[in-house]
């Protein structure tokens, strides 16, 4: 084990050596950490790159193009006809799926912890099962079935009814685990003070549990953003269909869906969730330390 | 996989921290012990007794009130969850059909008997484990060496940087990262064997590995390619672990002279068992279930090893056209039944021991 040797080396330190052989533990240290950011990075640049080459730099595979070509980001909205209505889609189920998600998960956490009704045992113990079967792929069968029921096959706005379902144990499980760490005696004062049960919830449990709320808004995005599997099953409908479906679907080297052109539509599409992750990582970080370690 | 299942690990390893503490507490209360774990653990006790006591205080607001904060949450998960899987049992012992006027008929066992009599079926189990095993080692073995290397950085902006970076797979939806890997595993133009062919000149164009579509290097590219995308996120987990093993413990044992293998053996891994086991558990669980990167890799090929128990049930559901839906029904409750027993086992076998 490299580590062993690694570490022996940190501890014996010898003043007499050079500056390389004191630091070389932290020095490999830091190498193996960026060796694996490094892994982590290069297939995200390469889809990056590729978004801003001409269409022969782009057959080539060299990673630097010899040209850069901007126009393919204006291109693909221009002449896939689909793919405004597919971004549009994207957006506005992603949108309500985790405003959905949210207010369930925040009412349900906050009433699993301070308003204890009867039941409220059993709810947490369902929910804490449910994350462990494999319930999106089982519940496929009957999912279509119900949805065919409603008359929400082919129906992009009907997909908004089982995504909301697909995160909201998690969602619920997390934010109760936050409003444990909000004190029931402060409940309890602002509820002698005359606060209802909304009021109470609206300005002391919320902005207490701000930053699960930050991890749940971020697990959901995600979720929604990137389902593939009851969008293929439920819409049949190319125009109706959401984005991932579009690209997963996209078949390179033909006209429009051409490398370059899928790039750019691919950084149009992942581009969102990492900038919002990057501006909150300070408060997602908390609100997983917080759940996580809970105790 | 769901992100889901990584998530999960958080509050599930949330759970058990809390279990483990006020059974540990009820014997700090009769020993000392460090300073921190006590008050933490006792806080945390205080709150939920204080949060029992009133809740008992107030019996009306047991009531209809508290429900009605429940209700939507509630509607949302017994509609989409707890429905959908109850009628797809019933479903299994049915002959029932999508979209026809024809009686549906209790059919008793036969569609089990039907599956469990099918080869395939056993060959797709088989795939589903064979994809598990290839993909539950990394999920524990390079995620530990990375948070071991990681918590000891000590500048605190570079921390940060590292964990956002290793974070970012983690916020890419699970269909873009099938999107990514199946450009970089791109038999002619992905740049895996651009590396392998032009750069590196290991192959020829002709003999240059074939990823993905059916291949056996199907299911190991995939493991990859889940692992690359958990990385962060697995190790995450093990930095919350360590940041909970209190500093003087380590030293102590250097102290006493334990070399850093011993070290990390005797006194860090036991600390760090509970999240291992949750890990290994909760991934299990997701790696066995996976559908959409076997949709989108390898179609309804039956000789494909993507064609798993759960494409299976896809394909006789929704794509073959026979409409054997009580049949695909059966599939996946005994494809379910099967990977639960497994995770009961490993959850008995990982259980905690007394120290």
């Amino acid at each position: 084990m490299t580590l062993e040797a690694v570490h022996r080396d940190e501890f014996a330190s010898n003043p007499k050596r050079g500056w390389f052989e004191r630091n070389r533990s932290v020095i490999i240290r830091h190498a193996v950490i960026n060796f694996f950011l490094l892994i982590i990075l290069l297939p995200l640049a390469w889809v990056l790159i590729m978004s801003v080459k001409t269409l022969p730099d782009s057959l080539r595979g060299d990673f630097w193009p010899r040209t850069f070509d901007f126009t393919h980001y204006g291109y693909v909205f221009q002449r896939i006809k689909t793919l405004p209505y597919n971004l549009f889609n994207s957006i506005y189920v992603t949108f309500f799926t985790v405003l959905i998600t949210t207010v369930c998960a925040v009412l349900a956490g906050y009433s699993l912890v301070h308003l204890r009704p009867r039941g409220a045992g059993l709810v947490a113990t369902a929910l804490l099962v449910s994350l462990y079967f494999p319930v999106r792929v089982v519940s496929l069968i009957s999912i279509y079935e119900t949805q065919h029921f409603l008359g929400l096959i082919n129906n992009t706005a009907g997909l908004i009814l089982p995504y909301v379902t697909l995160q909201l144990a998690i969602s619920i499980l997390i934010m109760r685990s936050m409003f444990q760490l909000v004190p029931h005696e402060l409940i309890e004062a602002a509820r002698i003070d005359g606060a209802g049960p909304w009021r109470t919830l609206w300005l002391v449990g919320l902005p207490m549990v701000r930053n699960g709320l930050v991890v749940i808004l971020i697990v959901n995005f995600v979720t929604a953003w990137g389902e593939y599997l009851l969008c293929v099953t439920l819409i049949d409908d190319e125009k109706a269909r959401t984005m991932p479906v579009v690209l997963a679907a996209a078949q390179s080297g033909q006209g429009q869906w051409s490398w370059p052109n899928i790039a750019a539509v691919y950084m149009i599409v992942v581009a969102p969730g990492i900038v919002a992750f990057s501006l909150a990582q300070k408060l997602f970080f908390k609100g997983l330390m917080e759940g996580a370690l809970k105790a | 996989m769901t992100r889901g299942g990584a998530v999960s690990l958080n509050d599930g390893r949330g759970k058990s921290g809390v279990s483990q503490r006020s059974r540990s507490n009820d014997a700090l209360h009769a020993s000392t012990f460090s300073m921190t774990q006590t008050v933490a653990s006792a806080s945390v006790n205080s709150a939920q007794r204080g949060g029992r006591l009133g809740g008992e205080a107030s019996p009306l607001r047991r009531g209809i009130g508290a429900w009605l904060f429940l209700l939507p949450a509630v509607a949302f998960f017994v509609g989409y969850q707890v429905y959908p899987i109850f009628r797809v049992v019933w479903i299994s012992f049915t002959d029932y059909k999508f979209l026809t006027n024809q009686p549906t008929h209790w059919v008793g066992f036969d569609n089990y008997i039907d599956a469990l009599h099918d080869p395939l079926l056993w060959a797709s189990l088989w795939r589903a484990l064979e994809f598990t095993i290839m993909f539950l080692p990394g999920t524990i073995v390079l995620p530990l060496l990375l948070a071991i290397l990681i918590d000891r950085v000590t500048n605190p902006h570079l921390a940060t940087f590292y964990r956002v970076v290793l974070l970012i797979p983690a916020v890419i939806p699970s269909t873009l990262v099938f999107v990514l890997w199946k450009w970089m595993y791109n038999y002619q133009s992905g740049p895996i064997n651009h590396l392998l062919v032009d750069t590196l000149g290991l192959f020829s164009l002709q003999n240059a590995p074939q990823w993905l579509g059916g291949t056996p290097l199907t299911l190991p590219s995939i493991a990859i390619m889940e692992n690359w995308w958990g990385l962060g996120y697995h190790t995450i987990f093990f930095l919350a672990g360590l940041a909970a093993i209190p500093k003087d413990l380590p030293e102590a044992a250097r102290v006493d002279g334990a070399n850093e293998w011993q070290v990390f053996w005797y006194v860090t891994r036991p600390r760090l068992a509970p999240i291992m086991m949750i890990l290994v558990v909760l991934r299990f669980g997701s790696a066995m279930a996976v559908i959409d990167e076997y949709l989108i890799f390898g179609g309804f090929n039956r000789a494909s090893p993507t064609y798993t128990w759960t494409v299976f049930m896809y394909d006789q559901a929704f794509k073959l056209g026979l409409w054997r839906q009580g049949f695909a029904a059966s599939i996946g409750m005994i494809g379910a039944v099967a990977m639960m027993c497994v995770m009961v086992l490993l959850i008995w076998i990982f259980r905690p021991r007394g120290e």
